[in-house]
């Protein structure tokens, strides 16, 4: 489903350039639920945005169900990341301006222009409360972000990435911000989803929840290692 | 579909884009208002100016006057008659105004007049005050002073011509608040019968024997409002102190035909005052007195004089204003009655005298627009200078909704990368910017629409709240700005282009944030704490 050959990625500090990534290297089957470990500041959260098609790499490819998305056009990643990838982030990245229902339909808001948008709306909006019920906060729909605890928002985040029902989850420390009850529950819940058929790709530094994957890649010196059990 | 969205939402729930509305609100209210006023101010010169002098003026230039107007009235109707409607001959010149009771002098511009065909080629019968309570009571001929007294059955009642011509005003009018106003005080009674009255709307003398006329027969003079009146009120009416049909004096400077003091002492004539005209116009309320055109021209000695070898000058007047006909071109008339004044000259002859000869010779063709061209150029530069420094203004108003706008971007960076996350172009995130600087423009346009029209229909009382707090703060006089009331309507077509240039300015104010705000890298943005 998801192969990338050789990223490479460096950034400029001051003067310095600093590589995090020298050829880094992985395959994602599909249904699979794969997990990225390495220290903090090892090219982790480089290496899942590239992925996703949020950054570019310097060198190498990310091949999507066959297409090099950085061989295709800026409508065609744009239409990646609505369509067929869904990201969860650390900080969770909710509009604080909008309910919580409205967070989760933000995606299919996107994808639909305004004439398009009349047509779809009401299975928008019955996918959205889908997603949320199945997240466990059907009876938080109106609330502000800024009303639910971290474990909440981070669950709409889910629900949000969901929503137009994406090949691809990747989620970058989903419980990096969450204590350890709530990070437990968010984990049940991903492992959950990759049990119903959904693809993971999931970065974290906490071996502990590493250890849920199907299987584990580690980061090091800009080159990921397949982990053995 | 986010766009909207996020533009209805941001625009609820945004604190800052408040500042944004209000920039634009205070922008197009104050646009509004000084094109409201300034607008108004030339409308009302223009439809005054209009009313002030008849469509075409032959203006002799120069205060001796000049010959053969009868004959070039009637000229003139016979080759141009689906262009004139009527020509009535004036005289004009300067004396000294007085109310010989109060010893109350001031200097006067006289206007001699035919009243009846004066008023068909301008607005002056609009302005009489009398003329309007009492129709067909306002004329030049001589007369005495109406004395209001009880009749049999102890009423107080006014001569009955005037009872007659009030009835036929009554029966006329169709406001009932104006009747009901009208039986307030039909009319106030003067303290002192033959000069002043109490202050009032319409004030007559009264005596004992009963409704009548009393005093030697004068002619009757029409005297500016402003001229004769120091109290005006703050709603632009007058209270009158002199009594109907007071005897007051002017007192005229004979100019001889070549325009020489004739050596003869000044002519004093004594007068009724009849009415009192208000054009609007302080320049002119203020100066202007009008009286019989033959009486006048006779004091003057521009009428036809005995000449040496025992026959007669030709009368003089200073002006020939013509009316028009229904639909007829201004200019174009105005060149067919100039071509038609130089084939008047040509019918002349050689017998004319030298001084005729100059005086016609001085004449020119005006327009009404040429006669004011000065003032109305004035205006309009003036105009056109507010709009300009305006401009400027909206142009600081633009730069600040710009800078508004990079600080949203600024602070929106993280939603900017989410958006992206979730799929957005770059594209779509710089129009939702616009679109949200085009909301505020809107939303900015329609407040500032609503308060400057507010300010502007109110204007004249939020001026009277300001003198009443300190007199300083008055700013609208109507010795400096002609008219005695501040425009106060608003033009639709102003109205919508103002608010509609707002919102363009907003979304030009944008354009540069927005921009960037599309070309935010996603990733950076979602760093970006």
């Amino acid at each position: 489903m998801l192969h990338a050959q050789g990223i490479n990625k460096s950034y400029t500090m001051g003067s310095s350039e600093v590589r995090v990534l020298r050829g880094a290297s992985l395959q994602a089957q599909e249904g699979e639920f794969l997990v990225i470990v390495g220290a903090s500041g090892s090219g982790k959260s480089t290496l899942l945005h590239i992925l996703g098609a949020l950054d570019i790499p310097d060198r190498g490819t990310v091949k999507f169900e066959g297409q090099d998305l950085f061989q295709q056009s800026n409508g065609f990643r744009e239409r990646y990341r609505n369509e067929r990838v869904g990201f969860v982030f650390q900080f969770y990245h909710l509009l604080p301006e909008l309910s919580v229902l409205e967070n989760v339909v933000l995606p299919r808001l996107i994808t639909h222009s305004g004439l398009a948008w009349w047509g779809a709306r009401r299975e928008a909006r019955r996918d959205a409360e889908e997603m949320l019920e199945r997240v466990g906060l059907q009876h938080r729909v109106r609330h502000r972000p800024r009303e639910l605890s971290g474990g909440e928002r981070q669950r709409v985040a889910v629900a949000r990435a969901l929503l137009n029902r994406p090949s691809l989850l990747l989620a970058d420390e989903p419980t990096g911000n969450l204590d350890e009850k709530i990070g437990g529950d968010l984990l049940d819940l991903l492992v959950e989803l990759n049990r119903d058929g959904q693809t993971i790709v999931m970065v974290t530094h906490d071996p502990k929840v590493a250890s849920r994957a199907h299987r584990r890649v580690t980061l090091t010196a800009g080159v990921l290692r397949n982990v053995l059990d | 579909m986010y766009k909207w969205f996020l533009v209805w939402r941001y625009l609820h729930t945004k604190l800052i884009a408040l500042f944004g509305t209000a920039s634009v609100t205070l922008c197009v209210a104050m646009v509004l208002v000084v094109l409201s006023v300034m607008g108004g101010f030339l409308d009302t010169i223009r439809t005054r100016s209009r009313g002030l002098h008849s469509e075409i003026v032959l203006d002799g230039g120069s205060m001796q006057g000049f010959p053969y107007y009868e004959e070039f009235g009637a000229y003139v109707k016979r080759q141009l008659p689906e262009v004139v409607r009527l020509v009535t001959p004036t005289v004009y010149s300067y004396g000294v105004f007085r109310i010989p009771a109060t010893a109350y002098t001031k200097p006067a511009r006289v206007l001699g007049i035919r009243l009846e065909e004066y008023v068909q080629v301008n607005s002056l019968k609009e302005g009489l005050h009398y003329e309007h309570y009492y129709p067909g009571s306002t004329h030049f001929g001589k007369q005495a002073m109406p004395v209001a007294g009880f009749t049999e059955a102890g009423v107080l009642k006014l001569p009955p011509d005037l009872e007659a011509a009030n009835a036929k005003w009554r029966a006329a009018e169709q406001d009932p608040h104006v009747l009901e106003q009208y039986d307030e005080a039909p009319y106030e009674i003067a303290q002192y019968p033959r000069v002043t009255a109490s202050p009032g709307q319409r004030v007559y003398s009264v005596g004992f024997d009963g409704p009548r006329y009393a005093g030697a027969e004068r002619y009757g003079i029409v005297v500016g409002a402003d001229l004769l009146y120091e109290r005006r009120k703050t709603d632009g009416s007058f209270e009158r102190y002199l009594a109907r049909g007071a005897e007051v004096a002017l007192t005229l400077m004979p100019l001889s035909q070549s325009g020489n003091v004739t050596g003869e002492p000044p002519v004093r004539i004594p007068l009724r005052y009849v009415d009192d005209s208000r054009t609007g116009i302080f320049e002119i309320d203020s100066l202007s007195v009008y009286v019989d055109f033959a009486m006048v021209q006779q004091k003057l000695g521009m009428d036809a004089q005995p000449l040496i070898d025992g026959s007669f000058s030709k009368p003089r007047a200073n002006q020939i204003l013509i009316g028009l006909n229904e639909g007829v071109d201004l200019n174009a008339a105005q060149k067919a009655i100039s071509d038609e004044w130089s084939a008047f000259l040509g019918t002349l002859g050689m017998d004319l005298t030298l001084t005729d000869q100059q005086s016609l010779s001085y004449v020119q063709v005006y327009t009404w627009e040429d006669l004011q061209k000065h003032f109305i150029n004035a205006v309009e530069k003036e105009k056109v200078l507010m709009l300009i420094i305006l401009g400027i203004i909206c142009l600081v108003a633009i730069a600040l909704v710009g800078l508004i706008f990079f600080m949203i971007v600024e602070k929106k960076t993280r939603d900017i990368g989410i958006l992206k996350a979730l799929g957005a172009s770059g594209r779509g995130v710089a129009a939702l910017f616009m679109g949200y600087a085009g909301m505020v423009g809107i939303t900015g346009a329609i407040l500032g629409t609503i308060v400057g029209s507010l300010f502007v229909w109110n204007i004249n009382d939020i001026q009277e709240a300001l003198a009443w707090i300190n007199p300083q703060l008055r700013v609208w006089t109507p010795d400096v700005y002609s008219f005695d009331r501040i425009p106060e309507a608003v033009k639709l077509a102003d109205a919508i282009w103002v608010a509609s240039v707002a919102v363009v300015a907003s979304v030009i104010g944008s354009v540069v944030p927005a921009f960037l705000a599309g070309r935010v890298w996603p990733v950076d943005a979602l760093r970006y704490e």
